[in-house]
C-alpha cells in the first residue's frame, strides 16, 4: 500500500507541475496591454510604462516562468489586476462560499443518487426504475445555469417561497451578525447559536445547491444502478440468494458495499464537474464564491488571476482524483496490486 | 438469464418512459408559463403584487443603527484622495469635501459653498482668494486650515490622478488660517476647478504627510477627510461600510440621517436588479435599461431620469479610403437610424447629439446642426463620391463590457447594408479596443465607438479638444482627423473661456458646426441618468455635474 | 460531461447492429424521440432560415415595435427585448450549435485518435509520453481548460470551439489508446507486421478503422455534451457574441428580464436541453446495442 500511496503521490506532483506549464503558456497567450488594465481606461502612457516594468511584463519568457515559479511556491500568485490584492488571498477569501455551496449539492446529491440507484436497481423495469432512469437522464442534460433561472422564477416570483440570490439577508448583518469563524454560513451560525442566521443561510442555499445537484444526482443514480444490477447479477449473490439469505440482507449488505466501489470513481467526477459547475450556479444566484470571481477575471482579462483560480482548480482536482485513487486502492486490494 | 431478458421485458416501460421524458421537457417549460403571472408587455407584477421583496422594511431595529443599503458598480482603484481618478469617486464624495460644489443647471446659483465659504477673484483673474469655513475638523481630528488647503492642493497639482486641472495654478499661499490666495498662470475658473470631483479633495495634513511616507497609507481603508461619512469597513470587491461622522460640521438633528450606509459592489446590472428585487437592497444605482421602464409605473417607486454627462460619439478612421472623403463619411452619416439607436440601443432614454458636447454643459449650443436618418441622400452622397451602391467594407470596433454599444452596434450594420456597405462588428475590451487604435496604422479600425464624458464641467477644452483637435500620436482622437481650422477655433476658444465665455462659446460654436459638416466622427445621443428610488427613501438628489457620484447625507427615510 | 464506453468495443460491429438499430430507433419510443429530435436539428442547421417563420430576425434584424411580446398565435415563442421572434432564433440558432458541436469534436477526435492509437500501438516510452501529455490535459476539471483559454484569446465563437476542442482530444486519445492495445495482439495486425508492412501503415490503414466503433459512439454522445458546454460558454459571455441566435447567449440575454418576461429565457434554454437529451438518449441506445455482453 505504500508503495501505492507514495507513486501516485510522486505521479501528481509531476502532473502539478505540468499545469503549471500550462497556465503559465495561457497567460502569456493573452494579446491586450494588461499594464493598461492595471490603471484604467484615461491612463497616461508613462503610467503604462512603468507598470509594465512593475509587473516584469518586459522580461523574456523562461525567465519570466521561473521567476512565477518561485513566486508561487512562496504563495505569491501575483496580484490581481481588477482588485489589486494577491490573488491567493482573493482565491482563499472567497473559497468557502464555494465549498459551502458544493458541500450542499454534494450533500444532497450522493445519498440521493445511490439511494435512486439502489431502488432502480432492486425494481428493475418496474415504475420506480422507469422514473429514476428519468430522472438521471434528465439531470445530466440539463443545462445547469438553465435550472437555476427556472428555479428562480418558479420559487421566488410564483411561489415566493425562496429567496432570489445572495448568501444571506442583508439585514442579518445588522440584526443578527453571523461570527465568521469558518467562513462556512450554516457551520458559523450554528456554532453560534444564532438560529436566525442559521435559518436565512439555509433557505438561501437551497435553491443554488438543488441546481448544481441536478448532474451528480442524474449520473450518480447512473452509475449505482448500473453497478448494482451488474453485482446483483454475480454468483456469489445468486448462491447467497440459494442458501435462502434473505432478499433484504443480500441486496443491502452484500451487494451495495461491493456495488458502491465504482460509484467512488464517479462521485470524484462529479466533485470535479462541481468545481467548474458551481462558477454558472454562482453566477445566476450572485453567490460570493470563487465562481463569480473567476468568471469575472476571465471577462476582465486579469491574467494573473485567471491563471491563479486555473492552477487552483486543477490542483483540487489533482488532489480530488488522488484521495479518490487511495480510496479505493484502499477499500480494494485489487486496485492496489493493478 | 442475462442478456436476452434483459432486452425483451422493457418495451412496456420504454413506452412509459418515453412518455415520461418529453413531458418532463415540456413540464418544465409549462410550469414556468401556467405559474408566471404577468403575460403583458408591459409587466407590472411588482406593482400588482406587492410581497415581501418588493416593498422591504427600512433597516432599523429597535436598538440598531439606520442602515441604508445600495448596490453600485462602482470599485474602488484607490482609497487616496490625491490619486483618486476613478470610480471611487462615489465613496469619495461622502468622505471628503472640495472648496465648493458646482450646483445641477437648474439651480440659479451657480456653487454652493463647502469648505470655502466665499471666494473672489481680481480683476485680471490671475488672483483667487477663498475665505474657508471656521471650525471644522478632518476625521483624524486635524483642524481645517488654510495650510491643509495648500498642502492638499499642491499635492493634487504634482501628484494626483487629475492633476491637470491645476495647470494654470502657479502658486498657493496661505494668507492667514482660514484664508488661502491662488496666484495663477493664466487666468482659469479656479470655482469650477476647486469643484472637481477628482484632484480637489481637501485632506488632513497629518494623511498627507503619512501618504508621503508610505505610498500605500490610504489602501486599507483610511480616510482622512472632512465629509459627513467615514470609512468603517471595506471589504475589495465587495462590499464598502460607511458610517456617520459624528463631528461632521454640517450636523445630525436637522433631520433624520442614515447613520450607516453599505455599498455593495455589484458590477452586474442584472445582479442588481435581482438585489432590489429580492430586498438586499434599498437602492441599486446601475439598474438595467432593458428593465427600468417598468419602476416609471411603480406607484412605490420615484422614478429619476435626468440628463447626463455622457454621450456615444464614433471615429471614421479619416486617414483611410475611402472615409478620407468627407462626402463618404457624410452618407455613412445620413445612414445612421438616429432614433431607433436610441429606442433599442439607449431603451428611450436618450437624446440625439448636437455634435460631441453633450447637452446642459458648456459650450453646448442648440444650432448646432444634427443628421437625420435620410437613405436616399445617403446613397446619393456616396455615388457622388464614387462609390455608387456603395461596395466596401469596413470594420466597426466596440467595448464589449458596455451593453448599450452592443445593443446598438447591430443597428448600425443593419443600416449601413441598406446602401450597400458591409460592416464587420468587433466587439473587445475596452482597453484592447483603445490600445488598437493607437497602435500599428495598418491594423486601426475603420470606426470605433466610444462613450464619452468630460473630467469637470467643460466640454470645449475636454470633448472638443481630446476628440478631434489634431495630435502627433492619437490619444482621444481616434479619428486621426486633422484640420487646422477646427484646431485654431478651439485653441482659440479655450484661452477666451475664463475671461469672455459668450466669446469662447461664439468660436466653439463654430467649431461644432464645422465638426457636423465635416463629419469625421458620428454623434449619436446624449445619455440619461435612469434610476429608480423607493419612495420610503426621501432626499434624493441627482447633479449632472457629478455623474459618478451619490450623495448619502441628504438621504432620510421618508417622514 | 458523460460518461464512455465501460470497456471499449474493438472490431467491426456485431452482426445485426445495423438491424438493431434501425428497430431501436423507429419502433423504440425513447429512440424515436431522439430520432426525432436529431433530424429536426439537422434539418433545422441546414434550411434554418427557411423553416423560420421572421427569418431576418432570426438572423438579428430588429423589429421596434414588437419588443417582449409573450408567446401568442402570432410568436410562437414570444419576442425579445430587440422585438425579434425567438421560435425563429431558436430554429435559426439550431446550426451555431450544430456546426459548433461537430466541428468540436471532429477536430478533437483528429487530434486524439492518431495520438491515442499511436501510443497504443507503440507502447513503452512512445506510450509513456504521450500517456503523460494526455493525462495533463485530462488533469483539468472538464471546462476550466476551456474558460482559461477562451479567456486568454478573447470571447469569440471560434475561440471557444478551439478550446473545447483543446479539452476534449484527451478522450479520444484515451479511447484510441484502448482499442489500439487489444487490437495489437491480433493474428491480423501480427500478420501484417511480419510481412512488413510499415508500423505508420498498420496504424493508419487497420488499428485506426478498426477503432472507429467506440470512438464514434463516444463522438455522438458528446456532440450533446457540446451543445452543453459551448451554450454555458456563451452564458457566462465566452461565446458567440450579439447579434448571434446563440442559444446561450439567448439565455444570458434573457436574464435581466426574466422574472417577467420569463419566455425569453426559457426556451432557448429549453432546445439546449433537449438537445442535449436527445444526443444522451441515442448515446445510451448505441452502448447498449453494444454491450459485448449482449454479443456472446
Amino acid at each position: 500500500m505504500t508503495r501505492f500511496v507514495v507513486r501516485r503521490l510522486a505521479g501528481s506532483a509531476l502532473v502539478l507541475l505540468g499545469l503549471s506549464v500550462i497556465t503559465f503558456t495561457l497567460a502569456r497567450v493573452i494579446p491586450s496591454n494588461p499594464a493598461a488594465l492595471y490603471i484604467g481606461p484615461k491612463a497616461r502612457p508613462e503610467e503604462i510604462e512603468r507598470v509594465t516594468r512593475q509587473l516584469g511584463l518586459d522580461q523574456a519568457p523562461p525567465v519570466q516562468y521561473l521567476t512565477y515559479m518561485r513566486d508561487m511556491l512562496t504563495g505569491d500568485w501575483g496580484t490581481s489586476i481588477g482588485t489589486k490584492r494577491p490573488v491567493l488571498e482573493e482565491i482563499v477569501s472567497r473559497l468557502p462560499a464555494t465549498l459551502e455551496l458544493i458541500a450542499a449539492a454534494m450533500a444532497l446529491a450522493i445519498p440521493l443518487g445511490i439511494v435512486l440507484g439502489v431502488l432502480s436497481a432492486r425494481w428493475q423495469r418496474r415504475p420506480p426504475d422507469v422514473l429514476v432512469r428519468v430522472v438521471s437522464i434528465v439531470g445530466v442534460s440539463l443545462p445547469a445555469f438553465w435550472l437555476g433561472l427556472l428555479l428562480q422564477v418558479v420559487f421566488f416570483r410564483n411561489l415566493d417561497l425562496l429567496p432570489l440570490s445572495g448568501r444571506v439577508s442583508a439585514d442579518l448583518r445588522f440584526t443578527a451578525p453571523i461570527e465568521p469563524i469558518t467562513g462556512l454560513y450554516l457551520v458559523d451560525a450554528a456554532l453560534g447559536w444564532n438560529w436566525a442566521a442559521f435559518v436565512d443561510a439555509s433557505r438561501h442555499l437551497v435553491l443554488p445547491a438543488l441546481t448544481l445537484a441536478a448532474f451528480p444526482i442524474g449520473l450518480i443514480a447512473r452509475m449505482t444502478r448500473a453497478s448494482m444490477i451488474e453485482t446483483l447479477d454475480q454468483d456469489y449473490i445468486r448462491t447467497a440468494r440459494a442458501y435462502g439469505l434473505r432478499d433484504r440482507f443480500v441486496t443491502y449488505r452484500l451487494a451495495l458495499r461491493n456495488a458502491l466501489l465504482p460509484v467512488l470513481t464517479v462521485v470524484g467526477l462529479t466533485l470535479a464537474y462541481s468545481l467548474t459547475g458551481s462558477f454558472f450556479v454562482e453566477i445566476v444566484f450572485n453567490w460570493p464564491g470563487l465562481g463569480t470571481f473567476a468568471v469575472h477575471s476571465m471577462l476582465n482579462v486579469d491574467y494573473p488571476a485567471i491563471m491563479g483560480i486555473a492552477l487552483f482548480g486543477a490542483a483540487a482536482y489533482v488532489l480530488i482524483n488522488l484521495v479518490v485513487d487511495l480510496a479505493q486502492a484502499w477499500l480494494d486490494p485489487r486496485v492496489r496490486l493493478a | 438469464m442475462k442478456g436476452p431478458m434483459k432486452r425483451h421485458a422493457s418495451s412496456q416501460q420504454q413506452r412509459t418512459l418515453s412518455l415520461l421524458l418529453p413531458a418532463t421537457a415540456a413540464v418544465l417549460a409549462l410550469l414556468v408559463a401556467a405559474c408566471s403571472g404577468s403575460t403583458t408587455p408591459a409587466p407590472s407584477s411588482t406593482a400588482a403584487a406587492p410581497n415581501e421583496s418588493a416593498v422591504p422594511t427600512v433597516s432599523a431595529t429597535p436598538s440598531g443603527p439606520l442602515v441604508l443599503k445600495v448596490a453600485a458598480t462602482a470599485n474602488v482603484t484607490t482609497w487616496d484622495p490625491v490619486k483618486s481618478f476613478s470610480t471611487e469617486a462615489l465613496y469619495m464624495a461622502n468622505i471628503y469635501e472640495p472648496l465648493v460644489w458646482i450646483n445641477p443647471p437648474s439651480v440659479p446659483q451657480k456653487f454652493t459653498p463647502a469648505l470655502a465659504v466665499s471666494w473672489e477673484t481680481s480683476a485680471d483673474g490671475l488672483r483667487w482668494t477663498f475665505r474657508l469655513r471656521d471650525g471644522v475638523k478632518f476625521h483624524d481630528g486635524e483642524p481645517l486650515t488654510a495650510d491643509a488647503v495648500k498642502q492638499s492642493i499642491e499635492a493634487a497639482a504634482t501628484r494626483g490622478g487629475a492633476s491637470f486641472i491645476w495647470a494654470a495654478l502657479d502658486t498657493i499661499t496661505a494668507v492667514n488660517p482660514l484664508t488661502v490666495e491662488l496666484k495663477l498662470k493664466y487666468p482659469a475658473p479656479m470655482d469650477l476647478v476647486a469643484s472637481s470631483l477628482y484632484g480637489a479633495w481637501i485632506v488632513s495634513p497629518k494623511a498627507l504627510a503619512a501618504a508621503a511616507a508610505d505610498e500605500k497609507f490610504f489602501e486599507s481603508g483610511i480616510d482622512a477627510g472632512t465629509g459627513p461619512y467615514t470609512i468603517e469597513s471595506y471589504t475589495p470587491d465587495k462590499e464598502v461600510l460607511l458610517t456617520k461622522f459624528d463631528g461632521y460640521w454640517g450636523g445630525w438633528s436637522d433631520t433624520t440621517h442614515y447613520d450607516k450606509v453599505l455599498i455593495s459592489i455589484t458590477p452586474e446590472s442584472v445582479a442588481q436588479q435581482q438585489m432590489l428585487d429580492g430586498g438586499q437592497t434599498d437602492i441599486a444605482l446601475s439598474l438595467p435599461l432593458e428593465n427600468i421602464g417598468q419602476y416609471r409605473t411603480n406607484p412605490d417607486f420615484q422614478f429619476i431620469d435626468e440628463p447626463s454627462f455622457f454621450n456615444y460619439v464614433g471615429f471614421f478612421n479619416t486617414a483611410r479610403k475611402p472615409l478620407d472623403d468627407v462626402r463618404v463619411r457624410q452618407a455613412l452619416s445620413y445612414a445612421i437610424p438616429y432614433d431607433d439607436i436610441i429606442a433599442i440601443g439607449a431603451q428611450g432614454f436618450g437624446t440625439q447629439s448636437r455634435g460631441p458636447v453633450p447637452a446642459g454643459v458648456f459650450p453646448y449650443s442648440p444650432d448646432v446642426p444634427q443628421y437625420r436618418q435620410d437613405l436616399d441622400k445617403a446613397k446619393q452622397l456616396l455615388a457622388d463620391a464614387g462609390y455608387p451602391g456603395g461596395g466596401f467594407k469596413l470594420e466597426l470596433t466596440y467595448a464589449s463590457e458596455n451593453q448599450n454599444e452592443t445593443r446598438f452596434a447591430p443597428l448600425i450594420k443593419e443600416a449601413y447594408a441598406k446602401i450597400g456597405v458591409d460592416v464587420t462588428l468587433t466587439p473587445m475590451l475596452f482597453n484592447q479596443q483603445w490600445e488598437r487604435a493607437k497602435g500599428d496604422p495598418v491594423k486601426r479600425q475603420d470606426m470605433f465607438l466610444v462613450l464619452y464624458w468630460p473630467t469637470y464641467s467643460d466640454a470645449g477644452a475636454d470633448n472638443l479638444w481630446s476628440l478631434f483637435h489634431s495630435s502627433e500620436k492619437p490619444f482621444f482622437n481616434l479619428s486621426y482627423w486633422k484640420n487646422e481650422q477646427y484646431d485654431k477655433l478651439v485653441d482659440d476658444a479655450a484661452t477666451l473661456t475664463a475671461t469672455q465665455r459668450d466669446a469662447a462659446q461664439a468660436k466653439y460654436v463654430e467649431a461644432m458646426k464645422l465638426l457636423v459638416d465635416q463629419a469625421p466622427g458620428l454623434f449619436f445621443y446624449d445619455t440619461k441618468f435612469v434610476t429608480a428610488i423607493p419612495k420610503r427613501i426621501a432626499g434624493f438628489q441627482y447633479n449632472l455635474n457629478y455623474p459618478f457620484a451619490q450623495f448619502f447625507y441628504p438621504l432620510h427615510p421618508a417622514n | 460531461m458523460a460518461i464512455g464506453l465501460a470497456q471499449p468495443v474493438v472490431g467491426a460491429p456485431p452482426r445485426g447492429f445495423g438491424h438493431r438499430l434501425r428497430r431501436a430507433l423507429l419502433t423504440d419510443p425513447l429512440g424515436f424521440f431522439s430520432l426525432v429530435v436529431i433530424v429536426l436539428l439537422i434539418v433545422m442547421a441546414i434550411i434554418g432560415s427557411a423553416m423560420a417563420p421572421y427569418p431576418m430576425q432570426g438572423e438579428g434584424a430588429s423589429s421596434v415595435t414588437t419588443r417582449l411580446f409573450p408567446p401568442s398565435w402570432a410568436h410562437w415563442f414570444g419576442t425579445d427585448l430587440f422585438g425579434r421572434d425567438i421560435l425563429s432564433r431558436v430554429i435559426v440558432g439550431a446550426r451555431g450549435a450544430l456546426v459548433v458541436s461537430v466541428a468540436v469534436v471532429a477536430l478533437a477526435m483528429a487530434i486524439g485518435v492518431p495520438i491515442g492509437a499511436i501510443a497504443g500501438y507503440s507502447r513503452g516510452r512512445i506510450d509513456g509520453a504521450l500517456m503523460r501529455l494526455t493525462d495533463l490535459f485530462l488533469a483539468f476539471p472538464p471546462l476550466l481548460l476551456a474558460m482559461a483559454i477562451v479567456a486568454a484569446l478573447g470571447p469569440g465563437l471560434d475561440h471557444a470551439a478551439l478550446a473545447l476542442a483543446i479539452s476534449w482530444w484527451p478522450w479520444y486519445a484515451r479511447l484510441a489508446r484502448g482499442t489500439a492495445i487489444s487490437l495489437r495482439e491480433r493474428p491480423f495486425i501480427e500478420a501484417a507486421r511480419s510481412i512488413g508492412i510499415p508500423d505508420r501503415t498498420i496504424v493508419l490503414r487497420h488499428i485506426v478503422p478498426n477503432s472507429l466503433t467506440p470512438i464514434l459512439v463516444q463522438a455522438t454522445i458528446d456532440i450533446g455534451t457540446v451543445i452543453l458546454a459551448a451554450g454555458s460558454l456563451a452564458f457566462i459571455g465566452l461565446g458567440a457574441s450579439p447579434p448571434a441566435p446563440d442559444w446561450g447567449l439567448m439565455v444570458a440575454e434573457g436574464r435581466t428580464y426574466i422574472l417577467d418576461q420569463w419566455w425569453v429565457s426559457t426556451f432557448p434554454g429549453l432546445a439546449i436541453f433537449v438537445a442535449v437529451l436527445a444526443f444522451n438518449l441515442v448515446g445510451d441506445l448505441l452502448r447498449d446495442l453494444l454491450d459485448p455482453r449482449q454479443n456472446a
